[in-house]
């Protein structure tokens, strides 16, 4: 699984972190506390994880009416804002959850200044995938 | 020919949609019916003023600037992406699909 050091190496990282499905803040590292600090960080964590659950229902409902396949779970969710970007996954989670484990790692996220912002990277980043011990 | 077209021409993009402020679909192309095009454009509508709507919230509680008005967003399933900017949509591969670059037309083309 990717770490917080490693998120924090992406092109115009502001902060990288780790939060609960119910959006609660974990750990996290912020580069520049006086553009974003600590209860910002646990607001848009709480705001992914609205946008992820709500995206969840939705690709629930797409792949029904549709037949159409691949949408659900939905791995990942980013927000371009116009000066950032917030771009989170919960890969590893369903990788357990397929695995049959009951206790699921945090979901993980990173904030990108939008002028040096490299989403596929930061995909490939959060995408890392090793074997679940 | 039209300007959404060209975004078909990216690696990985499958189908393009514009909608109206109101949602209701205004052309699309690619690999879809029309009626599951007209349900796509709804459903980026929906989307999009729900993502407005939790970033104008996060930044009026944080009085955090830069987060409004978003420019876009991207849902990513197994196989299958979302991206949306302005009133486009587009549906492209999750796996290899060259997102940067699909963001970038997909802003170039929205302000036409």
């Amino acid at each position: 699984m990717v770490t917080l050091d490693a998120l924090m190496r992406l092109p115009g990282a502001m902060a990288a972190f780790e939060f609960r499905g119910s959006g609660e803040l974990l750990e996290h590292q912020i580069a520049y506390p006086d553009r974003l600090n600590d209860s910002t960080l646990d607001l848009l964590a709480h705001m992914c994880a609205a946008n992820m659950s709500i995206a969840t229902m939705q690709a629930r409902g797409w792949e029904q009416i549709t037949a159409m396949k691949g949408f659900y779970p939905v791995r990942a969710f980013t927000l371009v804002g116009f000066d950032w970007s917030v771009v989170v996954s919960g890969l590893h989670r369903e990788q357990y959850k397929q695995d049959g484990k009951y206790s699921l790692p945090p979901f993980m996220g990173v904030v990108m200044s939008n002028e040096n912002a490299d989403y596929e990277a930061a995909f490939a980043a959060l995408e890392n995938q090793e074997p679940i011990s | 020919m039209s300007m959404i077209k060209r975004l078909l021409a990216l690696d990985g993009v499958n189908v393009v949609c514009h909608f109206r402020d109101d949602g209701n679909l205004v052309e699309g192309y690619g690999l879809m019916s029309r009626d599951e095009m007209t349900d796509l454009a709804r459903f980026a509508h929906d989307y999009r003023r729900m993502a407005q709507g939790n970033a104008d919230q996060l930044a009026m509680f944080t009085g955090m600037r830069g987060w409004t008005p978003p420019r876009g967003w991207i849902l990513r399933g197994v196989t299958q992406s979302v991206c949306g900017v302005g009133n486009l949509v587009c549906l492209v591969d999750s796996i290899d699909a060259p997102l940067n670059d699909i963001l970038l037309e997909l802003r170039e083309v929205s302000r036409w």
